[in-house]
């Protein structure tokens, strides 16, 4: 049996993952990297450059700001920090992510039995 | 753009984000590390789980492309609506820029097709000239030192030997005006002038031109004199005379007595390698005696030292050959070639004076010219003056802008109160000013496109038309983008720094004292009058600048030629061309000389070689009989003329001592001549000059005159001549071959119908000779003044438009005084004050502002002046008349333009004043 490769994440999943673990405090690239990893219990496999990228996006569209700060391991490090438009943005998509989940467990269910 | 400050902030993201992946791949690599990797594999590692670092990096980096992209758009649309709300503002503006731009436009497509921009032929870059671009006509006889042009066997010999060139092309200097029949001979029409160019067989190919119809020369035609009777002709000519006919090769046309073949067309934009001319027919050097009659410029000359030079030659250089390295082996096989010459029985001191010829060679992708010469400075000096003009322009519409930032003050406060940063707003300001400038060189365009047309007929305006591009090129486009994007930037500066650092507390507030109150009016007082001062300190050295001009002109136009301006026409004829030799030749001038003294309205007529106010001379040795050379360099060269009888009563030269040259003084009589007053002062001091010999050292020996006269000095080249020697000797008596004459007529009264009855006598007395170029010496004396004239005319007009934007810059600043003193002036009128004490007042503040930009301006004036001693006549630059007249009519603008302003000031009620909050 060929070794099933994890799918790729939809998007929009990554962005909303970084947000949704910056709620509970402000983190920089490589914390928020293994944050990530261990909350998701190795589960998810994700490139941990293409943060990035998505930091990237979420900094354009306001969602989170970046200051330069110094790191637990004093090291000169870019903080990340959700904004008040973020967390707005992350119950909303958080909500929509929950309905569409729903929607196909139910359509998927008769397949389970 | 606001892509300035874009680039700015856009470093600062790029560098974060590549910052914030650096550090995430060291704080990895520590961390194998402590786990026992060394730093190497820890690096390594790091970097391998990290992913493609430079590829998310760079995705990191187009996040925020289109974003920046995006606000630039927003900037523009932004700015675009503002200057759609007021009307008023932009027109003014717009209309103020366009004409800065435009004029300087205008002014740098002209310098740029006489100055700057390159032949239409394949990488001019490559090409070298051997010979002096300015110089078109023929040289006959020896001049040493650096050569102007080259004769025939010279250019054959460069040909055949050097290692330098890809190919060596030659042309003759000059362009031949000729009529030219379409149609063998007996055939179909005759017709008008064309222009003609006589070419080495290595032209076309050399200059990279490729035929649109049919082939170009090749050196085949080189091989054999007068044996190709073909032609190339231009699309023009075509056009014109063929209407594009497609199947005009192998059609004949008609010079003189030879058919020639057409057997090709060059393409459209191509006019030959020289600007200025514009050849309509080019024919084979080889075909120069059925082209030329009655002259050999072919055959090696017999004399070294009587040189036919005639030709401009050019080179393309071979691939890594530098024009240095050329120019050193072309002169090394010139001189092997001159030393071949010397052996000919010269002395010592003779072959040192001939070894010291040879060639220079500059950069040849520009081709020759004959309008670098002529307009190549005045240019410049314009590009100057519409320089200045652009400046006053700029600081009006600063001053606009200023004004308008004050209204718009409650508009920024807004906005940076909703989060726009300062660069945000610096930018926004900055876009709308570039925006402005934008729309203003996109008219100035237009508007140059019709000055530039305007401004070639002006100068075209005399006999010959100056054939310029002055169509749109990428060069042009350009320049006028640039110019106006550095005057965007230049006048929007200060209003988008204003804007960045505006005070939200105090705007939002509103001051006590409104719009026009507070520091804000002070500070925007201190600029507008800073940038009047500078108004007027420009304006001040253009006016100068244009009196000078005007009066220069002025002298230049009324100088004393030395003969009579009024009543003479001149006219040339060519015999020779068209087959007459010898004792024919001589009959045809004394008919025609009769039948036009028979005229009525002829007072007398005669002739000359070289005419007057030509570009033809001679310049000889002479050597005084019983008298020792002078010493010095040319100190015993003498201009002359050969001239016919009642030469000097015809033209009106003033006769000093003795007699003129009179019929007698013809055919083997012992010759006579006459000598003028430079001459004679020179030579002869205070002593008798009557009755003493002269000899002409020509290259064969000498010819002699017994001297019979001396007439007083006159100007034979242009108005600015400085008085040099000239002897004259008889037409009928002459030295060498003349090659043709120019009849000069002197009439009674103006008469309109003399041109046609003088054509009309030509025709009685030869059939098929033409009377070339009928013009009054009025005409010949204002053509010679075009130039002048043009840079007089422009100067005129740019001033004027100087002193129409200074105007309006003081009325702006002194209605934004007046209207932010209402109040102190409502008191002033409440204690006592008299209406006219108010008025002096705002009078006062504006002369005052002229007085400034005059005390600068004046030393100014001085410096700059001697950037146009060159073109100036009779007058120097610290001409007082003219500093004075300018210095009083900046006053009486100043006084002008405040009138209005000050006229409110004085009708102000002071109880209205006083409630003015």
């Amino acid at each position: 049996m060929k070794t099933q490769e994890p799918r790729d994440l939809f998007p929009g999943a990554l962005e909303m993952m970084i947000l949704q673990t910056l709620r509970s405090r402000p983190l920089h690239g490589y914390a928020l990297v293994q944050q990530i990893k261990r909350t998701s219990n190795e589960l998810l496999k994700i490139e941990e450059g293409s943060l990035y990228p998505a930091l990237q996006r979420l900094l354009k569209e306001g969602l989170v700001s970046a200051e330069w700060g110094v790191s637990s391991t004093n090291r000169r490090v870019r903080i990340y920090e959700l904004t008040p438009r973020g967390a707005k943005h992350l119950a909303r998509e958080v909500s929509r992510f929950e309905q569409m989940f729903e929607g196909i467990t139910r359509v998927l269910a008769p397949a389970k039995s | 753009m606001s892509w300035i400050t874009q680039i700015f902030s856009r470093r600062r993201v790029y560098d974060d984000l590549s910052a914030d992946i650096r550090s995430h791949l060291e704080e990895r690599a520590d961390e194998l590390m402590k786990s026992g990797m060394s730093r190497k594999e820890a690096a390594e590692t790091a970097l391998r789980e990290f992913g493609n670092a430079t590829s998310l990096e760079q995705s990191g980096r187009e996040v925020w492309r289109w974003s920046f992209l995006e606000n630039s758009l927003m900037d523009v649309r932004y700015g675009l609506r503002v200057l759609r709300k007021n009307p008023g503002f932009t027109a003014a503006s717009v209309l103020t820029l366009a004409l800065g731009i435009g004029a300087n436009t205008a002014i740098f497509t002209i310098l740029n097709s006489v100055l700057l921009s390159n032949l239409p032929v394949k990488n001019p870059q490559q090409l070298v000239l051997l010979t002096n671009p300015d110089e078109h006509g023929r040289q006959i006889g020896f001049g040493d030192g650096e050569r102007d042009l080259l004769t025939y066997p010279e250019f054959q010999d460069l040909s055949a030997r050097n290692q330098v060139f890809d190919g060596i092309l030659a042309a003759d200097s000059y362009i031949q005006k000729q009529d030219v029949s379409i149609g063998a001979s007996g055939e179909s029409e005759s017709g008008s002038d064309a222009q003609i160019g006589l070419v080495s067989g290595s032209y076309f190919s050399v200059l990279g031109v490729n035929p649109i119809l049919g082939r170009i020369f090749t050196t085949e035609v080189d091989r054999v004199r007068d044996a190709n009777p073909v032609a190339v002709i231009s699309y023009g000519f075509w056009q014109s005379r063929f209407g594009g006919d497609p199947s005009v090769i192998g059609k004949k046309i008609r010079l003189l007595s030879t058919t020639y073949d057409v057997i090709g067309v060059t393409p459209a934009g191509f006019v030959g390698e020289t600007v200025g001319y514009s050849t309509d027919i080019w024919l084979p050097l080889t075909m120069q005696a059925e082209a030329i009659p009655g002259r050999d410029y072919l055959s090696m000359e017999t004399n070294p030292f009587e040189k036919r030079e005639w030709l401009q030659v050019m080179g393309r250089l071979k691939p890594g050959v530098s024009l240095a390295q050329a120019n050193s082996s072309i002169n090394l096989l010139f001189q092997q070639y001159l030393k071949a010459q010397t052996e000919t029985g010269m002395s010592a001191d003779q072959k040192r004076t001939f070894m010291t010829q040879r060639i220079a060679m500059i950069a040849g992708g520009r081709g020759a010219s004959t309008l670098q010469a002529k307009f190549g400075q005045p240019l410049q000096i314009l590009m100057g003056v519409v320089g200045l003009v652009l400046l006053i322009a700029c600081a009006n519409v600063a001053n606009l802008l200023l004004a308008r930032a004050a209204s718009r003050q409650r508009e920024i406060a807004v906005r940076v109160a909703m989060g726009a940063g300062a660069g945000r707003l610096f930018r926004q300001v900055l876009t709308e000013s570039v925006l402005l400038a934008g729309i203003g060189g996109a008219f100035g365009l237009l508007i140059a496109r019709w000055a530039d047309s305007a401004l070639l007929r002006l100068v075209s305006g005399g006999r010959t038309p100056v054939p310029l591009d002055v169509h749109l090129n990428a060069a042009v486009l350009t320049f006028t983008l640039g110019v106006s994007m550095l005057t965007g930037i230049l006048f929007g500066l200060v209003p988008a720094l204003r804007a960045s650092r505006a005070e939200i507390g105090t705007i939002i507030k509103g001051t006590s004292r409104g719009v026009v109150g507070g520091a804000g009016h002070r500070s925007r007082m201190t600029m507008g009058k800073v940038l009047v001062v500078v108004q007027v300190t420009l304006s001040l050295l253009l006016l100068v600048a244009a009196g000078l001009f005007v009066r220069s002109f002025q002298k230049l136009s009324e100088v004393n030629l030395g003969y009579d301006r009024d009543h003479l026409l001149v006219f040339r004829v060519m015999p020779t061309t068209y087959g007459y030799r010898g004792p024919a030749l001589n009959q045809l001038y004394k008919n025609m000389l009769d039948r036009i003294a028979a005229l009525p309205g002829v007072r007398s007529v005669s002739l000359s070689e070289d005419g007057l106010i030509t570009n033809q001379d001679s310049n000889d040795p002479v050597s005084i009989e019983g008298q020792p050379p002078k010493v010095g360099d040319g100190a015993n060269d003498s201009r002359s003329d050969q001239v016919g009888p009642n030469y000097f009563s015809t033209t009106g030269i003033p006769i000093l001592m003795g007699r003129e040259i009179g019929p007698q003084d013809s055919g083997n009589a012992e010759r006579v001549g006459l000598i003028n007053q430079t001459f004679a002062r020179h030579f002869y001091g205070d002593s008798n000059p009557i009755g003493t010999r002269v000899s002409i050292i020509t290259p064969a020996g000498h010819e002699d005159f017994v001297v019979v006269g001396v007439v007083a000095d006159a100007k034979y080249h242009s108005m600015r001549d400085k008085p040099s020697r000239r002897f004259y000797i008889p037409f009928f008596n002459p030295m060498g071959n003349v090659g043709g004459a120019f009849v000069i007529v002197r009439e009674a009264g103006n008469s309109a119908a003399m041109p046609a009855s003088l054509r009309e006598i030509v025709k009685q007395s030869a059939p098929n000779l033409p009377a070339l170029d009928i013009s009054t010496m009025n005409e010949i004396v204002d053509d010679s003044l075009t130039v002048d004239r043009m840079v007089t005319k422009l100067s005129g007009v740019f001033g004027g438009l100087a002193i129409v934007l200074s105007c309006i810059g003081i009325y702006g600043i002194m209605a934004y005084s007046v209207a932010g003193r209402t109040n102190e002036i409502g008191i002033r009128m409440a204690l006592g004050a008299q209406r006219g004490a108010v008025l002096w007042m705002v009078l006062r503040e504006s002369l005052l502002l002229v007085l400034i930009g005059v005390a600068i301006g004046l030393p100014a004036v001085v410096a700059a002046g001697r950037l146009i001693t060159s073109l100036l006549f009779g007058i120097t630059p610290a001409d007082p008349l003219a500093l004075f007249l300018a210095t009083g009519l900046m006053f009486l603008i100043g006084a002008l333009a405040s009138y209005i302003p000050a006229n409110r000031a004085m009708r102000i009620d002071p109880m209205m004043a006083l409630r003015y909050e």
